[in-house]
């Protein structure tokens, strides 16, 4: 499993796209954020930042990463390759999708303590940090979804737009105009219920009850992603 | 070559839909033994030896390698090497990276830079895969099907690309694997050379056997051939022959060497030349052409 891992970290560093899309893009979009973050609390407030850096992660660095590789890797037959050795799929699986994982996860990690250290401690760290787990579990279950209806590398540039604007449209959507007007579609559109989560964390000023209730819908979205993985995900090309 | 069956394939049937890839097919691989897997293109050789491999589920009967289930990789794969159809190694990686990873995956011990040696690619080592040839792949891709020197090891098509001086170097690397005890099972377009080095063929058609055996046994299944011509108002030769298109006589027969030495003795009694005499037993291809008659 590390060794997959390995493998898949150093053609990280050498696919220069990737490394634009997973690295650059990011955290260029956040350090814009962060740099604007008087405009941006203004505009929603600084959870609404904190929502925004997460789903561009979550979004492009973590999702469209994991439809990209897996594409690819099925495509050009790695997949099957792995699958002729003593390995689980199990194991091909963490090894292939950890490094992008690991990477986002430090990513968002890093941007969030920088937003920290510029603006102030988020109010509940502890309901943060599920957040930021919450929707990067959601999106790694969407993205093995997704590629599962994705041809190659090429295809993925198409069938990762909808996700992609749907949960970054959702995060911008709630973290600017809350939940006071209908709160039951801003909850269950994939990253609501996770947006709302991050800005009580973050902003504060909300009963704790009133938060874990959010918890509910937020880890639905993950075991939905799950099963649409487990029944879309195909290991080799449709022939 | 000992009598231990590796593989022992028991009324399998594999089907996609309404389409039945594979029939009833029944068979066992000694330990030891190189046996090679042919057919008509769309025959079910290789949603068969995916089967085998443990790619494919069996829509029903039994698929056993060393005893146990082909799905059961931790079991089974540490003892196989698989060299696939087709490429699938990862572009970015070098050819050293990629028979390192694939490798360690197997779980089998060996020297990368021996593996490579085996396949003449110590000076690609540090190349990327995408910047190979064609030809390289295949090479790359034998190099980790032979890492460790597994037990069983499958080759789909292993020579295709290759060129002749590439060619001769992967069968004297086979021929090593078999003298150090590995079972070899081929599929192959190119019937010389499961002719030459297969102790057994099965040779399948419509999803099951057509013929199965030694290549004696499969080619003595068809006559041998005679072909030659006669000059004008020659009499008729002394066997049943039958005259072709173009003008060439045909005897075909089970006995060549008697019915040939019948021949030239005719022949040479009544001063008759024979011209483009051509005789030789049946071969493998006359067998598999006859495949399309059925």
């Amino acid at each position: 499993m590390f060794s997959i891992a390995l493998g898949e970290l150093i053609q990280i560093f050498r696919n220069r796209l990737v490394l634009v899309t997973s690295f650059v893009l990011p955290i260029a979009m956040s350090a814009f954020f962060i740099y604007q973050h008087d405009l941006f609390a203004k505009i929603g407030s600084l959870g609404y930042i904190a929502a925004v850096v997460l789903f561009f992660v979550a979004a492009f660095g973590l999702y469209t990463s994991t439809v990209t590789t897996l594409a690819s890797r099925r495509q050009n037959l790695f997949l099957k390759r792995l699958r002729s050795t003593a390995i689980s799929d199990a194991g091909i699986m963490t090894g292939l999708l950890l490094p992008v994982t690991v990477i986002a996860l430090v990513q968002v990690a890093v941007i969030l303590t920088v937003l920290a250290v510029v603006t102030g401690t988020p109010a509940h760290i502890a309901l943060v940090a599920v957040a930021v787990l919450a929707a990067l579990l959601m999106m790694l279950g969407l993205g093995l979804a997704t590629a599962g209806v994705t041809n190659s590398p090429e295809h993925a540039q198409v069938t990762t737009l909808p996700i992609s604007l749907i949960t970054i449209g959702t995060a911008t959507w709630v973290g600017i105009a809350g939940t006071d007007s209908l709160p039951l579609l801003k909850r269950l559109l994939p990253g609501g219920s996770v947006t709302e989560l991050l800005l009580n964390g973050w902003n504060g000023g909300v009963p704790l009850k009133d938060s874990l209730i959010l918890l509910g819908p937020s880890f639905a979205w993950v075991a939905v992603s799950i099963t649409l993985a487990t029944r879309l995900f195909r290991w080799e090309p449709r022939r | 070559m000992t009598s231990t069956p590796v593989i022992d394939v028991d009324r399998l049937n594999l089907s996609y839909g309404d389409f039945h890839a594979v029939r009833d097919l029944s068979f066992q691989v000694m330990r030891g033994e190189f046996y090679a897997l042919l057919g008509t293109n769309g025959a079910g050789k290789t949603s068969t030896l995916e089967t085998i491999e443990g790619h494919r589920t069996a829509t029903s009967g039994t698929v056993r390698v060393f005893g146990q289930s082909p799905r059961d990789r931790q079991a089974v794969r540490p003892r196989m090497g698989i060299m696939l159809q087709e490429s699938g190694f990862s572009p970015d990686l070098t050819v050293r990276e990629s028979v390192r990873l694939i490798g360690q995956l197997t779980q089998r011990t060996d020297k990368v830079d021996r593996v490579l040696g085996i396949v003449d690619l110590t000076r690609k080592a540090g190349t990327k895969v995408s910047q190979l040839s064609g030809g390289e792949k295949r090479r790359l891709d034998f190099a980790t099907a032979v890492y460790g020197t597994p037990e069983l090891v499958f080759l789909d098509e292993p020579t295709t690309g290759l060129d002749i001086q590439s060619r001769d170097d992967l069968w004297d690397a086979v021929d090593e694997l078999r003298e150090a005890g590995s079972t070899i099972v081929l599929t192959t377009h190119y019937l010389e050379e499961a002719q030459q080095r297969a102790d057994r063929i099965g040779l399948m058609h419509k999803g099951a056997f057509h013929r199965e055996g030694t290549v004696s046994e499969l080619t003595r299944t068809l006559p041998s051939t005679i072909d030659f011509t006669l000059p004008p108002h020659a009499p008729m030769p002394p066997l049943q022959a039958t005259r072709e298109n173009d003008g060439k006589f045909l005897i075909e027969t089970f006995e060549l060497q008697k019915d040939l030495h019948t021949l030239l003795g005719w022949a040479q009694d009544n001063a008759i030349e024979l011209g483009e005499l051509e005789a030789g037993p049946t071969s493998l291809d006359d067998v598999f052409r006859a495949i399309d008659s059925v």
